[in-house]
């Protein structure tokens, strides 16, 4: 604050084009990253975000690729400055961090951060977040869902040079490739990570040779105030008052118990505080979720809910306040797992913040989305290639209702935006046949403006042995409707070995305790495995649903006559 | 004479530019569009521009007849056959959204119903081996629940689309499903998806497949007017249609595959700026044709149109054909200045468009433009507006903008100027991103800039962008059918096969390149080509597991051990230039065959333009006041450019005003005229 009030106001007008330009430098460094990396969960899947930070650590610029980074990413920045001090960074120094107790939402996300410098002096940082497919633990694909320490989960990194000068940390580098099950894959992807930050770096030189330091630091602190305003100004719109939501994770891995995420929302004046202080204890198993997951949660919930227009910047999060328990569900603690926490119980903290903020901004709610991720990750070796693979695979879910809208089918949950692997690309690399991929009718809760369905997917396995683990959450839990709208469908995952006739769940089959969560399960030749995501929320009394609405979806086959009769109390023809 | 003719239709106006092969004498027409039915105005165009019929040599036109139909909406019914399974695919969808906060944003909605799609049991693997047979029993059942539902619609307004799994490894279930509802339904047009697209990817290969059948009916009564038309008017040149991969094609050829036409309307700029930067001297230039709601952007490199397959209908709905490489901005002259709740300005991607259109046409539009603010700042001549056309009102646009400008805390000159800066900065980040896209720095480019308002703010966005130079064409307003008129017939095939360079069958390479070749030239003969034609092959790598691909051109000769490791060596050294490192030694993964054949065409040549010594006579001089940022409102030479002799230069400030277009010369940038009239700002 002070930098800027020492330098004359930026005029609007520059603001808006350096404003732009940070989302731009953001643009190139992600467009760079997508074209080089490895992974498919990063360059089909776009599991990776972009961003510039000044010297505080300060997010000043974004780009859309990933939603679930941007709202973290600053603690880490922060945290790791904290840490290893500004003057730790040289010109052509890279460090790497993907610390869940530094900032990380889960460890296979990467921080990779470099300092601009600018006529010798550190001006700021380019940084990019990406999620690195394999990176060592005890499970093929790094999702441990039975793990109970982080040291399951993975090789941690705290803060740590990577290049130096320019050069690769070689010993940093050895210690990587040779606890990661897939180095080359590491390789190609810290590389793509690596090489969008020369870009972006070349870019903010420019921006920094055509203003001048002092004049780009000066209009990121006014963005960041102008941020700050912004969001102030659409909480003093929300009427004050306390707001209570709540969920829960079915359960940890571990055990079959619920674990339960509680928020006691305040808005007073142009401020929100998110008192997640009544959540339940943290779990064993890794559905803990990190202070930042919880925090980019609470951030998210509110960037739905207010004007398109804020720039995205740590000045929009400055008016909303967090209160957590550590060693809770939403803000674990060392040594507690937490993989799944990013990943299911992100998008139920965010659902529960959405929840919560209906009852201040009715008009702008939504029913609640199918907030699993469907985590399916197998590995083994190719009967044809021979090489050794593991591969992360997602599914998307329903999405709720809101006024004016039925909820999307099959998208990615709130937490993140990665595409599918189409089945062309899956069945190529890797030893499996997908029997069908398709909508599951009736999966949407009805509404008046209904839920989005869930998808259903078979795969058929074509190796002798693959071994699958699975982190998916909702599978005896639904995704409740709003003001008076049904839930969403059930997910699952289940098995058909080969010459059984029914689908059994895991537990049923393999004797896991989880129906839902489970890790190094042998699956052999023939053996069917079915991923249902679960559908969204809908909006509002069925029964106000225009009966066009309705019968359009059952000629397009989405909603069955039965529960066109049961739901919405619709007769064909009648 | 011997007249070679290019028209282009666009959305207000249908442009003629015809050359005289004997004289290289220019002719042009300027007619407004007559959207019902096309083609009247392309026969009014020829009209008016006086050219005997038995004086043409071609015809050749860039059309936007199939672009409309999909952006309208207003296709076909289409009947979606695809694997027994995956009937949801085009719903589903790739999973990801545009917006990453938005709870009212929906995904697109397909072109073709849910109810209309139609699975079969059939199912390949990822080798093209059978797994699941298609039987005729199966056909057979699935005709009879086509014959059903072909009974509710219009059969003249039906069309069939097949896709099934790795159909681009094996075609022979979707030929085989064709031949039997061809025989069935021999009045439903068929398409299919390894034809139309053979890449991998359902989604994008089935939703390739659907915009063709959806389009068919249209652009197959489109052709069969134009033929019509062309008789009853004994015009028997031959006629072409231009391609989304900047070839020409013929009228038989754009029925069978109307989804090629997609980009017919842009290819002819891009084309046209290729050979507009040769003639200035350039090779590497970075296209921008801009008009009223959008602006077109292309980049050719050493003289080389880049191509892609990753066109959009809008946000997630691909069409993944070959199509010249070119992205589409919003951001045009009737793109809208607004301010957002927090009190910055912003600038589209909102257009006015021609109606209500920009505050100063005086005809409803109350919200400020680019065309608005270009006007205030003296940079437009009222009077002179698409040659006088339409007359300007500046006294409204300056109302509108003050306006703007005291929310703003500006003064008048100050808003329109910003106005056109964040328009410009728009564009310039617009295309740093495409660059950086394709490996490339915008800064060793040459900017050409056509369309009505792209000489406009050439010389300010190649500026933003660190650009040495920016091109104006000769008419810029007619760019894209002068493209048309210089296009080449040109047939791109394809085949996707997905090898690992660890084990790779160079004969079976050899002879997919081989029938490729042979069928494109074939084809080529069977549009009138007689030359010798001309062959570029690649082939499209990536390492083992990535997951983008880059095409790397393969020398011509047979397929040897030797030409294959030679052609993957250079995605090393490929690799290494783009993104700063290559990896020695590893899988690589080969997954599409690329051949362009193309016939080249003699070149036209332009008329010098007049010649004179180049001592200005000052009583010539006009002057109009120019708002600058850099010099504040300053008196501004403004001269007509078809008074410009060769070799004129002069340093701006300068307007050069023509017909169709208005050229801007900042403080202290250099304009030059060269013999064909081509004018070169230096920056």
């Amino acid at each position: 604050m002070s930098d800027a009030e020492r330098i004359e106001p930026i005029d609007p007008v520059t603001l808006s084009v350096i404003n732009n330009a940070f989302v731009n430098v953001c643009r190139e460094m992600g467009t760079a990253m997508m074209r080089t990396s490895y992974s498919p969960i990063f360059n089909e899947g776009l599991d990776f975000s972009c961003m510039l930070f000044n010297l505080r650590g300060d997010l000043i610029g974004q780009a859309e690729f990933c939603p679930t980074m941007l709202g973290s990413c600053q603690f880490a920045m922060k945290w790791m400055l904290d840490e290893v001090g500004l003057d730790a960074f040289g010109p052509g120094d890279v460090f790497i961090h993907n610390d869940p107790y530094r900032g990380q939402c889960h460890m296979p996300e990467h921080l990779v951060v470099k300092a601009v410098f600018h006529e010798g002096r550190p001006w700021g940082f380019v940084a990019n977040i990406a999620h690195v497919g394999e990176i060592g633990g005890m499970a093929p694909g790094s999702f441990a869902a039975d793990a109970t320490e982080v040291y399951q989960e993975g090789l941690r990194l705290p803060p740590l040079k990577i290049m130096a000068g320019g050069d690769y940390v070689r010993d940093v580098w050895r210690i990587v490739l040779a606890n990661h099950r897939t180095p080359k894959t590491t390789w190609g992807d810290y590389h793509a990570m690596i090489g969008s930050l020369n870009v972006a770096e070349e870019r903010v030189q420019e921006l920094l040779a055509k203003y001048g330091a002092e004049r780009l630091a000066a209009a990121s602190e006014q963005l960041l105030d102008y941020s700050e305003r912004f969001m102030r100004a659409e909480i003093a719109e929300m009427p004050d008052g306390v707001y209570y939501a709540q969920d829960c994770m079915e359960d940890d891995g571990i055990t079959r118990n619920p674990y339960w995420m509680r928020l006691r929302l305040t808005i007073r004046g142009d401020q929100a505080i998110c008192d997640w202080t009544d959540s339940d204890e943290q779990a064993k198993g890794p559905i803990n979720a990190t202070f930042v997951v919880t925090a980019a949660s609470c951030y998210s919930g509110f960037l739905h809910v207010v004007s398109d227009d804020i720039p995205i910047n740590a000045g929009c999060y400055r008016p909303i306040q967090l209160v957590t328990r550590p060693g809770t569900l939403v803000n674990v603690k060392h040594p507690g797992p937490s993989v799944g926490g990013n990943t299911e119980t992100h998008p139920h903290i965010q659902n529960v913040v959405l929840r919560a903020l209906a009852g201040a901004v009715p008009e702008r709610a939504t029913g609640a989305e199918g907030a699993s991720s469907c985590n399916f990750l197998f590995g083994g070796f190719h009967p044809e290639y021979g090489d050794y693979y593991t591969n992360y695979h997602i599914e998307g879910s329903g999405w709720g209702g809101t006024i004016g809208h039925d909820g999307n089918s099959v998208l990615c949950p709130n937490n993140g935006n990665c595409r599918n692997t189409p089945v062309e690309i899956l069945e190529t690399k890797y030893p499996f046949v997908v029997e069908e991929f398709r909508l599951r009718p009736d999966s949407a809760g009805a509404g008046r403006w209904r839920g989005g369905l869930a998808s259903s997917r078979v795969f058929r396995v074509e190796a002798p042995e693959i071994t699958v683990n699975a982190l998916f959450d909702r599978t005896r839990t639904q995704g409740p409707g709003i003001f008076g709208g049904g839930s969403g469908a059930s997910s699952g995952i289940h098995i058909q070995r080969a010459g059984d006739t029914a689908f059994r769940s895991f537990s049923e089959a393999f004797g896991t305790v989880s129906d839902s969560k489970f890790t190094r399960v042998a699956v052999s030749r023939g053996d069917r495995i079915r991923l249902d995501s679960a559908g969204g929320g809908g909006f509002g009394d069925p029964r106000e649903r225009p009966r066009e609405s309705i019968a359009e979806d059952v000629r397009q086959g989405l909603v069955s006559p039965d529960a066109a009769r049961e739901l919405y109390g619709y007769e064909e023809g009648a | 004479m011997a007249v070679r003719i290019g028209v282009d239709t666009g959305g207000t106006f249908t442009d003629l530019i015809g050359v005289d092969t004997t004289t290289n004498q220019l002719v042009v027409a300027k007619t407004p569009s007559t959207p019902r039915r096309p083609i009247d105005a392309v026969i009014d165009a020829i009209n008016r521009s006086e050219v005997a019929p038995e004086a043409m040599e071609t015809i050749s036109i860039g059309t936007t007849v199939a672009t409309n139909a999909l952006l309208q909406r207003a296709g076909a019914t289409v009947l979606f056959v695809t694997t027994a399974g995956f009937e949801d695919v085009p719903f589903i969808q790739r999973m990801n959204r545009k917006y990453h906060f938005s709870l009212k944003w929906t995904k697109p909605t397909p072109l073709v119903e849910r109810r209309n799609i139609f699975g079969v049991a059939e199912r390949l693997d990822f080798h093209g081996t059978t797994l699941t047979p298609l039987t005729d029993a199966a056909l057979e059942h699935l005709a009879d629940r086509l014959a059903v539902r072909l009974a509710e619609y219009d059969p003249a307004n039906a069309a069939i689309a097949i896709c099934f799994l790795f159909s681009y490894v094996n075609p022979e279930h979707e030929l085989r499903a064709a031949e039997f509802l061809a025989a069935r339904f021999p009045e439903i047009p068929i398409s299919l998806s390894h034809q139309i697209a053979p890449i991998w990817r359902e989604y994008e290969r089935g939703s390739t497949v659907i915009a063709d059948g959806y389009i068919k009916p249209i652009v197959r009564g489109y052709v069969r007017d134009a033929g019509r038309a062309f008789a009853d008017n004994g015009i028997t040149a031959p006629w072409t249609l231009m391609k989304s991969n900047g070839g020409k094609t013929t009228a038989a050829a754009a029925e069978a595959e109307p989804v090629k036409l997609l980009l017919s309307g842009l290819a002819g700029g891009i084309i046209a700026g290729g050979y507009f930067g040769r003639l200035a001297g350039a090779d590497d230039l970075v296209t921008l044709d801009m008009g009223g709601t959008s602006c077109d952007v292309g980049l050719i490199r050493d003289g080389k149109i880049g191509y892609a397959t990753n066109y959009e209908i809008e946000w997630g709905l691909p069409v993944a054909t070959p199509t010249i490489d070119l992205t589409t901005i919003g951001a045009g002259g009737g793109s809208i200045a607004w301010i957002d709740k927090g009190g910055l300005l912003r600038v589209g991607p909102q257009s006015a468009g021609a109606d209500p259109g920009p505050v100063c046409y005086d005809t409803g539009g109350n919200a400020v433009t680019v065309t608005d603010a270009n006007l205030v700042l003296g940079r437009l001549n009222p009077e002179f507006f698409l040659g006088g056309r339409i007359a300007l009102n500046s006294a409204k646009a300056a109302a509108k903008v003050a306006e703007l400008g005291e929310q703003l805390g500006l003064g008048l000159h100050a808003a329109a100027q910003a106005v056109v800066d964040i328009a410009n900065e728009n564009m310039a980040n617009a295309i740093r991103v495409l660059s950086i896209d394709r490996g490339l720095d915008p800064r060793e480019f040459a900017l050409v800039a056509f369309g009505g308002a792209g000489p406009l703010h050439a010389a300010d966005i190649a500026a933003k962008m660190g650009m040495a130079r920016a091109i104006v064409p000769v008419y810029p307003g007619l760019t894209s059918a002068f493209g048309a008129l210089i296009a080449e017939p040109k047939i791109s095939q394809v085949w996707s096969k997905h090898f690992r360079s660890d084990a790779i069958d160079a004969a079976t390479v050899g002879e997919h390149f081989d029938e490729m070749t042979d069928g494109a030239i074939a084809q080529l003969g069977e549009e009138g080509f007689t030359g010798e034609p001309e062959i570029e092959r690649s082939v499209s790598m990536r390492y083992w597991g990535q997951n983008y691909e880059q095409d790397v051109p393969m020398a011509p000769g047979s397929v040897t051990p030797e030409l294959l490791q030679q052609t993957l060596d250079r995605f090393h050294a490929l690799h290494e230039a783009f993104y700063g490192y290559s990896i020695g030694g590893e899988t690589i993964e080969l997954i599409r065959f690329n051949v362009t054949v193309l016939g080249p065409t003699a070149t036209v040549a332009l008329p010098t333009i007049v010649a004179s010594d180049q001592t200005t006579q000052t009583a010539d001089v006009v002057t109009r006041p120019v708002y600058f940022p850099e010099t504040g409102v300053c008196n501004a030479v403004i001269v007509r450019r078809e008074t410009l002799p060769v070799g004129f230069a002069a340093v701006g400030p300068l307007i050069v005003e023509e017909e169709s277009s208005t050229t801007v010369v900042h403080p202290g940038q250099r304009l030059t005229v060269n013999p064909a009239g081509v004018m070169t700002i230096e920056l």
